[in-house]
C-alpha cells in the first residue's frame, strides 16, 4: 500500500506541475461543443466478435448527438483496436490519454485488458468507466481504485444465482462444471459454490480448459464419465458450442446451465444447428438485456428504438445482443454525463457514476435499474432466469438481485 | 584495398545518418509517437535475431514469440519477486532466452525445414499454457503488473527519467533505450555475419553436406545460431515488458511468432538493412489496417493482403530491393580506380 501511495504522490506531483504550467481552466477532453471519450476493443484477432459492443455504443452516441448531445456537447467516442492483447491495450489506452486527450476511458473490453491499465489510469485520475468485464474486482476494489467502475452483473453473482436455483429446485442434482482457467471462469465457479452453500458437495467434477486450447473434447468426456446430470458451462462462445457438440457425440444430454457470456441467441442458434433441438432444449441462463431475436419484444418501444438506431446510425448486425449491451452502457454514460452537470470534470463524473439511479434504460429488461451508491459499485446487479425452449429463450421467475 | 575505400565511406555515411536520425528523431515527433517507435524497436531487435537464424543459417523458427515471453517474464518476475530495477534485468532476460533458444535448437540437429518449423511451432503453442501453470512465478492467467506489484522498480515512474543530468520524458527514454540496444545489437549481428561465424552460418544454410565436408561442426553451428537468436528475442521481450509494464499470456500467443517471421520476410531474409522497415511494417500496419475498415474481420484481411502484395512486388523483401537499388552505385564505386 505504501508503495502505491508513493506512486500516486509522484505522478500527482508531476501532473500538478504540468497543469500549473499549462494554466488549464477546463477539463481535459471537454470543450464547449464536445466531450471526447475513448476505449479499446478487439477489432482484429480471434476475439473480434466482441466489437459489436463498441459499435452499438457508437451508434447510440451518434443518435444522441443528432438530438443535440448532452448539455449542447456532442460525444466523440474513439474506439481503438487492441486485438484482445493486454499489452496492446496499454499502448492504445496511453495513446487515448496522451495523444487524443480523452476525458475518460469508457467501455474498454476484457478482464485482463482493463486490469492492465487500471493502475495507470487511477494514478493519473482518468476515469475508467463501465468496464466491459464481469470480473468482481472492478466493483469490489473501489477503495484502492476509485477511478474504476464496472457495468454488467458480475460473474460471481451470476454463479450464485445458478447455485441458489439448484438448491431450491433440483437439490438432488449431480453437477459437473466446465470452466475457463482464468479469473472469469474461477469467479463463476466461486459464485456457484457460494450459491450452493451447504450443498457444495453436489459438484462432482470440475474440468478446466485454457482459452488457447483447441477444444474441450476430453473435458466433456471426463464430465460424462463422472456421471453428472447437470452441466454448468462457464466458457466463452467457441467452447460453449463445443460443449454441446461433444456431449451429443457421446449421446449425453445433461441439463445445461449456460453462462451469460455465451448465451446470446445467435450463439445458441449455432449450438442448435451444430447438434439438434433436443441437445439445447431446457438450457438455463440469466438475462438482463432485451434479446433482439426474442419475438416477445417485437412491439416493445425500447427495441423499436434500438432497431431504428442500428439502422440509421450504422451499428451493424441488429440481431447481435452485444450491440444491445453497447447501447445500454452508452445510455448509462449519457445519464452519468448529464448528472455531472454543465461543466463536467473527471472527479465529477466519477461522483456521478457512483450515485446513479437510472430506471428508464430501454435496452434492459423491465424492472432492472442501473443503480450505484458510495458503497455499491456494481451498476447492474439484477437479472432474471431464462430457459431455452424450441429455439428461443423464455424468461421465467422474478428478478434476482445479487452482489 | 584501395578500391574498397569508397565503399567504406558510403557505409560510414549511412552509419552517421542512422546515428543522427536516432539521436534527433524524438525532437520532431510527439511524445506518444516516440513510444510507438520504441514498440517498433522491440520488433526490430527480435527480427534481427530471427534473421541471424532464418536468413543466415536457414533454420525456420515459429517459436520466437515464446522466446520473447521467456525474456519478458524474466524481467517481470525479477522486478516483482526479487525487486530488481526493471532495466537491470535486460541482460539476464537475454541470457535466459538464449539458454531456452539453445534447448529448442537441439531438435534442429535432427529435423530440418518444415519439420523444424513445426517443432518450434509446438513450443510457441505450449508457452501460454506453461505460463499459466506456474502461477506462483508468472501470475498465472492474470500475468504480472509492474505498476501494481513493483512500482518502485519501474524506471520513469514519475513521468521523466534523468540520465547524466539530462532529463527526458519516460517515452523518450524508452525510445532511446530500445533503439540504443537495437542498434548495438544490429552492429554485433553485422560484425558476426561479416566474419567467420557468418560464413559458417551461410555455409550451413546453403548446403549442410558441403559445410560438414569442409569441417564445419553442424550441431555446434545450429545450436549457436538458435542461442544467439534467442538472446535477441529475450532482450526484445524484456524491453516489451518494460514498455507496457505488464506481462500476460495473451501477449505471447503464436501470432507474435508469426508477426516476427513476417517482419523478417518483409525486411528481406539474409539482409540486415531491411530489418528496420520490416519492424516498422509489423508495428504500424495492423493498426493502419483498422483505419481502412473496421468491419468484422476486415483488419486481419487487409493486413494479410498487404503481406501478399509486398511479397509479390518485392520477392526478396525490402532489403533485397534496397540492395538492387544500390548495386549500380556501389559497383561503380568499387570499379573506379
Amino acid at each position: 500500500m505504501a508503495r502505491v501511495k508513493y506512486l500516486i504522490l509522484l505522478v500527482l506531483g508531476a501532473l500538478a506541475l504540468a497543469t500549473v504550467a499549462a494554466g488549464a481552466a477546463s477539463e481535459t477532453g471537454v470543450t464547449s461543443t464536445q466531450v471526447t471519450i475513448g476505449g479499446t476493443t478487439p477489432l482484429s484477432g480471434p476475439a473480434s466478435a466482441y466489437q459489436s459492443v463498441a459499435k452499438g455504443a457508437a451508434a447510440y452516441f451518434r443518435y444522441v448527438n443528432a438530438k443535440g448531445g448532452v448539455n449542447k456537447r456532442k460525444i466523440n467516442y474513439i474506439y481503438k483496436d487492441d486485438a484482445y492483447d493486454p499489452s496492446k491495450t496499454v499502448d492504445a489506452t496511453r495513446e487515448l490519454v496522451s495523444q487524443d486527450k480523452v476525458f475518460a476511458i469508457f467501455n474498454s473490453l476484457g478482464t485482463d485488458q482493463n486490469l492492465a491499465t487500471r493502475a495507470y489510469l487511477n494514478a493519473l485520475k482518468v476515469p475508467q468507466l463501465f468496464v466491459a468485464s464481469g470480473a468482481t474486482t472492478f466493483g469490489n476494489d473501489y477503495k484502492k481504485y476509485p477511478y474504476t467502475i464496472g457495468y454488467q452483473p458480475n460473474y460471481r453473482a451470476e454463479g450464485t444465482i445458478y447455485g441458489r436455483y439448484v438448491v431450491k429446485h433440483a437439490p438432488k442434482s449431480r453437477i459437473g462444471v466446465l470452466y475457463q482457467n482464468d479469473d472469469y471462469g474461477k469467479d463463476l465457479l466461486a459464485g456457484l459454490q457460494r450459491g450452493l452453500g451447504a450443498k457444495a458437495g453436489l459438484v462432482k467434477s470440475k474440468q478446466s480448459y485454457n482459452v488457447d486450447d483447441p477444444d474441450v473434447q476430453s473435458q466433456i468426456a471426463k464430465l460424462k464419465a463422472a456421471k453428472v446430470n447437470t452441466l454448468m458451462v462457464f466458457a466463452t462462445p467457441k467452447f460453449a458450442i463445443q460443449a454441446y457438440v461433444y456431449a451429443r457425440k457421446l449421446s449425453w444430454k445433461p441439463l445445461v446451465y449456460m453462462n451469460a457470456v455465451s448465451s446470446a441467441a445467435n450463439i445458441m442458434g449455432l449450438s442448435t444447428a451444430a447438434t439438434n433441438k433436443k441437445q439445447t432444449e431446457g438450457t438455463i441462463s440469466i438475462v438482463f438485456l432485451k434479446d433482439p431475436t426474442d419475438p416477445a419484444w417485437r412491439n416493445n418501444s425500447g427495441m423499436k428504438l434500438y432497431r431504428s438506431i442500428m439502422k440509421k446510425y450504422k451499428g451493424g448486425n441488429p440481431n447481435d445482443v452485444y450491440a444491445v449491451y453497447g447501447m445500454s452502457v452508452a445510455h448509462t454514460f449519457v445519464a452519468a454525463l448529464q448528472k455531472a452537470g454543465k461543466n463536467p470534470t473527471r472527479a465529477g463524473i466519477m461522483k456521478a457514476a457512483d450515485s446513479l439511479n437510472v430506471t428508464n434504460d430501454p435496452f434492459l429488461l423491465p424492472g432492472i435499474s442501473v443503480k450505484t451508491s458510495a458503497t455499491d459499485h456494481f451498476p447492474l446487479d439484477q437479472a432474471r432466469l431464462q430457459r431455452y425452449h424450441d429455439g428461443h429463450w423464455v424468461a421465467f421467475g422474478g428478478l434476482f438481485r445479487v452482489r | 584495398m584501395r578500391s574498397r575505400a569508397p565503399g567504406i565511406a558510403v557505409w560510414l555515411l549511412v552509419a552517421a545518418v542512422v546515428l543522427l536520425a536516432y539521436l534527433f528523431a524524438p525532437r520532431f515527433i510527439s511524445d506518444f509517437h516516440s513510444r510507438e517507435l520504441a514498440g517498433a524497436g522491440v520488433f526490430f531487435i527480435a527480427i534481427v535475431g530471427l534473421n541471424l537464424l532464418t536468413g543466415y543459417t536457414g533454420q525456420i523458427s515459429l517459436g520466437h514469440g515464446a522466446l520473447m515471453a521467456v525474456g519478458g517474464y524474466t524481467t517481470a518476475a525479477l522486478a516483482v519477486h526479487e525487486h530488481w530495477r526493471d532495466v537491470w534485468t535486460i541482460p539476464l532476460a537475454g541470457v535466459a532466452a538464449g539458454i531456452v533458444g539453445f534447448l529448442i535448437g537441439l531438435p534442429a540437429l535432427r529435423l530440418s525445414g518444415l519439420y523444424l518449423a513445426l517443432a518450434t511451432f509446438a513450443f510457441a503453442i505450449a508457452i501460454p499454457s506453461l505460463l499459466k501453470k506456474f502461477s506462483g512465478l508468472t501470475g498465472g492467467s492474470q500475468g504480472l503488473r509492474l505498476l501494481e506489484d513493483a512500482p518502485l522498480q519501474v524506471t520513469g515512474l514519475s513521468g521523466t527519467v534523468t540520465i547524466f543530468g539530462h532529463t527526458m520524458t519516460q517515452n523518450h527514454f524508452l525510445y532511446y533505450l530500445t533503439w540504443g540496444i537495437g542498434l548495438v545489437g544490429f552492429l554485433i549481428a553485422w560484425l558476426l555475419v561479416r566474419g567467420r561465424v557468418g560464413r559458417t552460418f551461410r555455409a550451413v544454410r546453403d548446403s549442410e553436406v558441403a559445410a560438414a565436408s569442409v569441417g564445419i561442426n553442424l550441431a555446434w553451428t545450429k545450436t549457436l545460431a538458435f542461442a544467439l537468436s534467442g538472446v535477441y528475442a529475450g532482450v526484445a521481450g524484456s524491453l516489451l515488458a518494460i514498455q507496457v509494464e505488464i506481462v500476460n499470456p495473451l501477449s505471447f500467443t503464436f501470432l507474435l511468432s508469426i508477426l516476427i517471421l513476417v517482419g523478417v520476410v518483409v525486411g528481406g531474409l539474409g539482409s540486415l538493412g531491411g530489418m528496420i522497415l520490416g519492424a516498422l511494417f509489423v508495428q504500424y500496419l495492423p493498426d493502419l489496417s483498422t483505419h481502412v475498415s473496421t468491419a468484422e474481420g476486415a483488419p486481419d484481411f487487409i493486413f494479410g493482403a498487404a503481406i501478399i502484395v509486398v511479397m509479390l512486388l518485392l520477392p526478396t523483401g525490402v532489403g533485397g530491393f534496397l540492395r538492387r537499388l544500390a548495386r549500380p552505385l556501389t559497383t561503380r564505386l568499387y570499379l573506379r580506380p
